[in-house]
């Protein structure tokens, strides 16, 4: 049974990023003015091996698997192709190729010939980025249907289940028409907020 | 609480060497979960990120450790005795943390967690494939140092004869305000070129070569590369200032360690845009980046194994050892994932023309590798002649100044030749068109300068002796006589370009818009900053050239004088009034005072002296006075005084245009933050993150700006702070603020935290007024 933490309390764990690190730098400004420069590195000193050990503690439970998945580590999965930045420098080379132009560096033929080479290989590489990312995008519509569904499914009060399962049995088809197995939770649970774990 | 801290007190030392072996186990576990996480268990990434912090938290640890037990004079640990003393003021005892080899290795371990640390947050969300890497990678240069410290240069090692009643106290030549900025800006050069070596071998490891992680470490290695142009420049103003032999450049072994992994990041930064642009030069690129940081620690070597003698070396030491061995990894591991990614590092693209942007920075290329291989050559001259002949050879001012200059030149013609070259051709109309002006100019400033130079006191020619016998002699001298002129010429043409490009861009944004001149410049600016900032680059770089011209017209004069009795250089007319004696807490300082004429005008006095500290086994050191314009420097150094005759021998140096190089370095640092501002739009990551990154680099360049620019007012502030002190008592302990800021001119420290400020409220505000141009407001962001 989960243990239920108190509203506020939770709320404050985010903010204690910060503020845990400025009540160290000012408890050790009101030390270190009263007792000595000595004194207010070593209260800094403590705060920061309390950071440490916190951080490699968070670290650890990662390992473990305690930690559920962030919702920027889940975005930052889908990370850019290499066709994606290929496409990004030829864009760069046309910005650069306009300038060029407008300045008079390069005639106009010279611009005609290089502005349409730059143009098709631009339009293959966002082709080439459309197929790529079209199935993934797919799947995670399909994902997010299923997590939505078994959302409302476990916040519908009892008897309304016949309509929760129909939902269901309507993703599952769609799974089975993609090819997936519905039934596999090949992804984890996906935390809104950063966990306790979660770098500062 | 206070009662335990005798307790820690005690078993400091051995605290602190523990803190190392985690430093070491915190980086051996980061390591091993970022290379999982990079072997198909993602999910470990917030793991490694998290342990990458942590090493970082522990490294900061460590740093506080020692600052503590310097603070606290804790002499039994052997780093503390060794360089800091109880007469030191608090400033003076934290910048002993890296005052000697191994609290500057803790130092740069420091900086270097600072880098991972700010690196890793950067990653947030990006680069997905590649971060694990880049961690590793950064944990492998961190387990270096942290062996290295552990097991041959430990900083809390203590002594074995127990406590010290007080310790032996900064070099005189350490104590100065150099000191507290110069060291910091060239590591923090040295350093942030791991970033960029991390993302080469991330890149290699996964095979992504393509312009992917070229974009990602762009502002990195231009971050790096400010740097170590600061730091080189820091360097050269301190030994002007206070080593007194009247230049700033002595091509010292370590002088020059310092400046190779510039020149090879000053390529790196040009070349990158051809394989943004054209996808070719990757094997290029990724060699630049590895020999840049295999640079970095080959210099090191160079300082700390004591291989060749310097002015800067720290004791021989075995660390030479270790260091060999991780430049050789270095070597065997960026060798080896080359050669492996070879097929993908195939280029596809190619220089279609000689007359095209590319072929002049690959050229550009060959010039600034040439100009670094012959420095590293000449530095390790010693070492290779003591191989094969059995005894060391070295090579002095004279023969660097020699062969550089051609190759400056060549760097200087190229630097303003290129940027008139369009991207991949560029016809023969276009090419008239932009080199025209410019050509003019040059020749104009060239004609002129054969003219007037001589009644100027900047004659176009400057013949020299021989450096050589024979007809090579004959050759190198003529061109050493001409070099003055060509510099000068080049110069302007340089200077030419850059208004020109700016002119350009400027008319085409007005021809297709309605804006008005100042507009339609900073429009211009705004939507091409790399490219301008470039520019404004060029134009201090111009201005540094220009500086160091001014060598080939200096004057100096050795002169004995009795009180009354005057000499004459340069236009100047100094008269020695006498010497007066004053002492304080640390040092006897003896001053000649000299009034100075120029032209019939009187200008303010010259206070060379010589100053004995109580502490130290060294003999006086040598306190440079001078009088600076822009035209020129006039800098005295006095010799020998004589108490009871009063007699004194002075060396008198004028050098024309030195200040240029110092504004040259201010404009190249601004020119830098423009192109470092970041390129992103508010629309696309919010007002918050858009301000926190312009923050991060308008404050990082105003620290820049300040430590640059702070040094004349420093020396201004502490000589009339040492006559305030002089023949006092020393006052008593003073609170935490005024100890701490006490023997830093004000100037400094409030900068400090003004350019931090300022940095925080201009990102602030061009986020905000960004916002309100877009026509949204600030929304918040989820990086």
């Amino acid at each position: 049974m989960a243990l239920r933490v108190p509203f506020s309390v939770q709320n404050l764990v985010p903010h204690l990023r910060w503020a845990a690190p400025l009540g160290v730098v000012v408890l050790a400004s009101v030390l270190g003015n009263h007792f000595g420069l000595g004194l207010g590195l070593l209260t800094i000193a403590g705060g920061v091996l309390c950071g440490s050990i916190w951080l490699i503690w968070s670290s650890l439970q990662g390992l473990s698997g305690d930690a559920p998945l962030t919702l920027e580590e889940a975005i930052s999965m889908g990370a850019p192709s290499s066709e994606e930045e290929q496409k990004r420098a030829v864009l760069r080379a046309l910005k650069d190729l306009e300038y060029e132009r407008a300045v008079g560096k390069i005639n106009e033929a010279d611009y005609a010939n290089l502005a349409e080479h730059y143009r098709s290989e631009a339009k293959r590489l966002l082709r080439a980025v459309d197929e790529t990312l079209a199935p993934e995008r797919e799947r995670a519509e399909q994902i997010l249907a299923e997590r939505l569904a078994a959302r409302d499914a476990a916040e519908a009060p009892e008897g309304t289940g016949a309509s929760t399962d129909s939902a269901e049995d309507s993703n599952r088809a769609g799974s089975r028409a993609n090819g997936a197995d519905p039934d596999e939770s090949s992804e984890p649970a996906v935390a809104k907020r950063p966990s306790s774990g979660a770098a500062p | 609480m206070l009662g335990s801290v005798p307790v820690l007190w005690e078993s400091l030392p051995e605290f602190g060497t523990g803190v190392l072996y985690a430093v070491l186990v915190a980086a051996a576990y980061t390591f091993a979960v970022s290379v999982a996480a990079g072997r198909g268990r993602p999910r470990l990434l917030q793991s490694a990120r998290l342990g990458a912090y942590g090493t970082t938290a522990l490294v900061l640890l460590g740093v506080l450790l020692l600052a503590y037990a310097f603070i606290t004079h804790d002499f039994r640990i052997r780093y503390v005795a060794r360089y800091s003393d109880r007469s030191m003021t608090t400033t003076y005892l934290f910048t002993s943390l890296w005052g000697g080899q191994d609290g500057s290795l803790l130092w740069w371990l420091f900086l270097l967690s600072l880098y991972i640390a700010a690196c890793v947050r950067w990653l947030e969300g990006k680069y997905r494939l590649l971060q694990p890497y880049v961690i590793a990678t950064l944990m492998v240069i961190v387990g270096f140092f942290a062996v290295l410290m552990l097991y041959s240069a430990n900083p809390f090692e203590t002594s074995m004869a127990g406590a010290r009643v007080d310790g032996d106290g900064l070099n005189p030549l350490l104590r100065n305000y150099y000191m507290i900025i110069h060291p910091p800006s060239l590591y923090t050069g040295f350093v942030g070129c791991s970033i960029p070596f991390a993302f080469a071998i991330a890149a290699l490891v996964t095979g992504r070569l393509d312009s992917e992680w070229i974009v990602a470490v762009r502002k990195w290695m231009l971050f790096a590369w400010m740097f170590l142009s600061l730091g080189n420049v820091l360097g050269m103003k301190w030994a002007y200032e206070e080593l007194g032999w009247g230049g700033y450049w002595a091509w010292d072994p370590v002088e020059n360690a310092a400046c190779l992994p510039w020149f090879t990041a000053t390529a790196y930064v040009h070349s990158t845009m051809i394989q943004e642009r054209r996808n070719t030069l990757k094997v290029w690129n990724v060699f630049l980046i590895c020999m840049t940081f295999f640079l970095t620690i080959f210099g090191t070597f160079l300082t700390r194994s004591g291989m060749i003698s310097s002015v800067h070396s720290f004791a021989q030491s075995d660390i030479g050892t270790y260091f060999a061995g991780f430049m050789g990894f270095i070597v065997a591991v960026c060798g080896g994932l080359i050669v492996w990614r070879l097929p993908l590092l195939k280029s596809q693209g190619r220089i279609e023309a000689v007359l095209s942007r590319e072929a002049a920075f690959v050229v550009n290329n060959w010039a600034l590798l040439g100009g670094c291989t012959f420095i590293a050559l000449a530095t390790t001259w010693p070492l290779v002649t003591e191989f094969f002949q059995g005894q060391q050879a070295t090579v002095g001012p004279p023969f660097y100044n020699r062969w550089m200059t051609p190759i400056g030149i060549c760097i200087l013609a190229l630097m303003g030749a290129a940027p008139l070259f369009g991207w991949r051709k560029t016809s023969n109309l276009s090419l008239k068109r932009a080199f025209r002006n410019p050509t003019l100019v040059m020749l104009g400033v060239l004609i002129l300068h054969l003219i007037f130079g001589t009644s100027l006191g900047f004659p176009a020619v400057v013949l020299d002796p021989p450096t050589y016998n024979g007809a090579v002699g004959w050759v190198v001298q003529r061109l050493a006589a001409i070099a003055p002129l060509i510099t000068v010429a080049l110069v302007s043409f340089n200077f030419a370009v850059v208004f020109q490009e700016f002119q350009r861009g400027v008319s085409a944004r007005r021809r297709n818009s309605s804006e008005g001149l100042v507009e339609a410049l900073f429009t211009l600016v705004r939507k091409s900053r790399r490219r301008y900032g470039g520019y404004i680059v060029h134009v201090g770089i111009g201005l540094m050239y220009l500086g160091f011209c001014g060598k080939a017209w200096e004057l100096e004069k050795e002169a004995s004088l009795l009180p009354q009795e005057s000499a004459e250089v340069g236009g100047y007319k100094l008269t020695y009034k006498g010497s007066r004696r004053e002492v304080d807490q640390e040092k006897q300082m003896i001053f000649a005072d000299m009034d100075v004429e120029k032209g019939g005008r009187t200008l303010p006095q010259v206070h060379p002296a010589k100053f004995i500290y109580n502490e130290s086994n060294m003999g006086p050191t040598t306190e440079v006075s001078q009088l600076n314009t822009l035209r020129d420097d006039l800098y005295v150094v006095v010799g020998t005084i004589d108490v009871e005759s009063k007699r004194a021998t002075f060396r008198i140096h004028v050098n024309p245009l030195v200040a240029f190089i110092w504004i040259g370095v201010m404009i190249l640092l601004s020119g830098a933050a423009v192109s470092l501002w970041p390129d992103v739009s508010l629309r696309e990551v919010g007002a918050w993150s858009y301000a926190r990154a312009a923050a991060g680099v308008t404050s990082g360049v105003m620290f820049a700006l300040i430590m640059a620019s702070s040094p004349a007012a420093a020396v201004e502030s502490a000589r009339d702070h040492l006559k305030r002190e002089a023949a006092t008592l020393r006052a008593p302990e003073r609170p935490l603020a005024a100890a701490a800021f006490a023997s830093v001119p004000p100037g400094d420290w409030s900068g400090s935290g003004v350019s931090i400020l300022g940095g925080l409220l201009i990102g602030a505000a061009v986020a905000w007024s960004g916002s309100r141009r877009e026509g949204s407001g600030p929304r918040s962001d989820h990086g």
